[in-house]
């Protein structure tokens, strides 16, 4: 074995001095401050040690972030590199009548201008392909974008994107999810209904569970749109060679995916498209979908330089995936020590303007909307649907915090209602080893008990109040 | 005045997709000098998943985390990943890597067999050695076994694999199937003070048991499970997207849309639920989104406990906190529903 970490201490100085002119634009590639660190005394012995698993071992990565050396991709830099930059609709639905980019094609510095008709393919999706790369004769969502400019620097870009004009027929909308339930209400995508997916699981006889329950309960819970609020937004790089071989340096986490969507939007064989995923500053589902990148590509291809689009904090919250608001009906039937008996769920998700996600979302929240207990009669029926808003998508959880809020917050009202402690109400009725899922799915390695008693320990539930 | 309160939630969650396929492949090639390199398609995004998948790697080869390089997120380099989503790397990619690194390990013991004198299947990977089970003594320097694999043997210690968690689609009608491979499940006990004059929510403490089966690297498991928590607590109590009638988002900035900083962090104990699970890398299972689950859920339930009212829309913020306070002192009987 070579002793590459035994080596003697070494000074390492970073360079510091980039020449910057005055008045250029600050998103320049960050300076990093000159840091002299002895590499032996950063190498914990842990990270030497075996066996490996379960040894509390660092990130490689960790020391790069301490120090401020991560390259994200706004650090990043291609000489001749162009600045791109999208304009957004900010109207919810709309038809577009026409769109006039010459005046900002006329604009020096800038080198390109696309729209929603140079896409070869406009269309991507997870499950169904009901999203636009850019907005071509429809607006479905007021953070759609309608056109893309690559100038000399993001200042040009932005101004740019005020010269394209784009002349709009407002359409009527929707925003409500329950409003969008309703047969007489706006149908976003023009289809028979604004429902686009659905989910249903039974299991056992739930109107013979509530008439044997001693008690019934009922609630409405809902939850909010939430934005994913990674520290960096959505950023990449394409880069259009003369073989026409496309690399796309970006922040996707999932770039086998990215590229099977680069290949259909492009209409470019896969062979030809390199995705490369750069260390992502935060994720938490928010970057599991292109976004912006076959744009950049169009704009490489026709400019014949590398193009950066960076998105802006305004578009991380309004042009990007959020999390799904729920409405969730519940009503338990409980025997009168606390077991449940029955159980009816009713969910509906507002899908926001494109699907992404939202079947998967979908799926986990009413699987797990019973919540981690035995429950013999149970009935969940569960709809996303389409709204004229900002579409929701994969986050941290998918659909479960939202799911637990109501099924934990619904506990809770009935050990109280029942006077049982909720520790013990939860223990009565949690799964153990070999329950049965909702699914009907034998459950292996549970210890949602354990992890109450450990928790109730840990916190001294049982000692009391402090 | 200040109430105190405490509420407690659990949960349970899956790892990976919704019966839908969702595979992972990896490589492993050990070097002449007994490092071994790791290719593979996913990406890290922060959460450590390139420490833990390396962390696998070293322990199936018997060798260390340092050990390791891991080659990841470039499609011209390394095999098809579905990718950093769904809780799925540690368990999906882990045991694809895993079973890379088995195979790679395999032709260093079929190298190393005769020359300790016996059969393969004799042999184990440990410290850096290559050695005979239960005879530690009779034993080569891993780095040696691979020089001789590669070098005099002509047979370079290299391993592909793949993993797909097994699944069985669910009935459209009665949902009825085995959609994932495995679940978590965890506790979180919040403890909070509610101002029932301003409405105000501070969470005090939350005391997380979270269930990951085997911890790869219990120190990425709390970092996961203290990330979690803040958004939770974000989810609870102060975050959300505003939109005006026309359905243009109004507060898409960091000064109107509220969320936690470390300021906001309330002490957070930790306690990782002993638990092993069979179909995962070395018993591992998964556990980056469960942190976020049930935060809303114990901080709710401690605001009830402290004032008594019942939050039933989130988020719990101190207008609607104030608003459910003075609606139940002025012996309203409705009851309340989002205020």
């Amino acid at each position: 074995m070579p002793d590459t970490f035994e080596t003697k201490k070494q000074e390492k100085t970073v360079v510091t001095d980039v020449p910057r002119e005055a008045g250029v634009d600050l998103r320049l590639p960050a300076v990093v401050p000159a840091v002299p660190y002895p590499i032996e005394t950063l190498v914990p012995q842990v990270n030497q040690q075996t066996p490996a698993v379960g040894q509390r071992v660092t990130r490689p990565d960790g020391r790069m972030h301490g120090l401020g050396q991560t390259k994200y991709i706004d650090d990043m830099s291609f000489p001749g590199m162009l600045h791109a930059k999208i304009k957004r609709a900010g109207i919810a639905s709309a038809r577009i009548v026409r769109i006039d980019t010459s005046a900002a094609e006329a604009m020096p510095g800038v080198m390109a201008v696309v729209t929603g008709r140079d896409i070869p393919v406009n269309s991507f999706g997870p499950s169904y392909q009901d999203q636009p790369v850019l907005a071509d004769e429809r607006v479905f969502h007021a953070g759609d974008g309608v056109a893309a400019v690559a100038a000399l620097t993001e200042q040009i870009a932005l101004d740019a994107l005020e010269k394209v004009k784009v002349e709009y027929e407002p359409l009527p909308a929707v925003f409500d999810p329950v409003e969008a339930l309703q047969e007489s209400s706006h149908k976003v995508h023009g289809t028979d209904t604004n429902v686009y997916a659905k989910k249903t699981i039974r299991k056992g006889d739930v109107e013979r569970g509530f008439a044997q329950a001693d008690h019934v309960f009922e609630n409405r819970f809902s939850t909010q749109m939430v934005e994913h609020v990674s520290l960096e937004p959505h950023a990449a790089i394409a880069d259009w060679d003369a073989n026409g071989r496309v690399t796309i340096w970006c922040t996707i986490g999932r770039i086998t995916l990215a590229r099977g969507d680069m290949a259909r939007t492009l209409k470019h064989p896969m062979s030809r498209i390199r995705m490369v995923g750069t260390v992502v500053g935060g994720n938490f589902g928010g970057k599991n979908e292109i976004t912006q990148e076959p744009v950049l590509a169009l704009l490489s291809k026709k400019t014949g330089r590398p193009v950066k689009g960076v998105y802006s904090r305004g578009e991380e919250f309004t042009s990007t995936t959020t999390r799904h608001p729920i409405i969730m009906d519940y009503k338990t039937g409980v025997t009168k020590d606390g077991k449940i008996i029955a159980r009816k769920v009713r969910l509906v998700l507002d899908g926001g303007a494109y699907c992404s996600w939202s079947e998967t979302t979908l799926g986990k929240a009413a699987i797990l909307s019973a919540g981690p207990y035995n429950i013999e009669n149970l009935d969940v029926e569960a709809y996303v649907v389409y709204t004229n808003k900002t579409m929701t998508g994969a986050m941290r959880g998918f659909g479960a915090p939202q799911v637990c809020f109501a099924y934990e917050s619904h506990m809770d009202d009935i050990a109280k209602a029942l006077g049982i402690d909720p520790l013990e109400i939860r223990l009565r009725n949690a799964f153990g080893e070999g329950s049965a899922s909702p699914t009907g799915q034998v459950l292996h390695s549970v210890v949602v008990k354990e992890s109450l008693l450990k928790a109730a320990e840990r916190f001294g539930w049982k000692e009391g109040r402090s | 005045m200040k109430r105190r309160g405490r509420g407690i939630a659990c949960m349970w969650y899956p790892i990976g997709f919704t019966v839908a396929a969702n595979p992972s492949a990896a490589t492993v090639k050990v070097n002449e000098d007994g490092t071994a390199t790791v290719l593979t398609g996913t990406v890290e995004t922060g959460q450590g998943a390139l420490t833990v998948l390396s962390q696998i790697a070293a322990e199936e080869l018997g060798i260390a985390m340092d050990d390791i390089h891991i080659v990841s997120g470039d499609t011209d380099v390394a095999p098809m990943d579905t990718g950093a989503i769904a809780s799925r790397t540690t368990y999906v990619t882990g045991n694809a890597i895993r079973l890379a690194a088995e195979k790679a390990k395999l032709i260093l013991f079929d190298v190393a067999a005769p020359v300790l004198g016996v059969k393969p299947s004799q042999l184990e990977a440990r410290d850096r050695k290559i050695q005979v089970k239960n005879y530690p003594q009779r034993c080569l320097g891993i780095g040696e076994v691979a020089h001789r694999a590669q070098v005099v043997m002509g047979e370079p210690a290299i391993g592909s694999a793949s993993w797909n968690p097994p699944t069985v689609a669910m009935d459209p009608e009665t949902g009825q199937g085995k959609p994932f491979s495995t679940y978590v499940y965890a506790t979180q006990v919040a403890e909070v003070d509610v101002d029932d004059e301003t409405g105000e929510v501070e969470v005090l403490r939350i005391v997380a048991a979270h269930d990951c089966g085997t911890a790869i690297n219990p120190m990425l498991v709390e970092g996961q499970i203290e990330g979690g928590i803040s958004m939770g607590i974000g989810f609870a109590l102060q975050e959300e997207m505003l939109f005006d009638k026309d359905g243009r988002h109004v507060n898409p900035n960091l000064t109107n849309y509220i969320m936690p900083t470390s300021l906001d962090m309330p002490e957070i104990e930790v306690d990782i639920v002993p638990s092993f699970d069979p179909t995962g890398p070395f018993g591992a299972k998964g556990v980056g989104e469960p942190t976020a689950v049930p935060t809303a859920a114990a901080i709710l339930n401690a605001v009830h406990d402290a004032v008594g009212v019942r939050i039933t829309s989130l988020p719990a913020t101190a207008e609607k906190v104030l608003a459910a306070i003075k609606a139940k002192r002025e012996g309203a009987t409705k009851k309340l529903t989002a205020v």
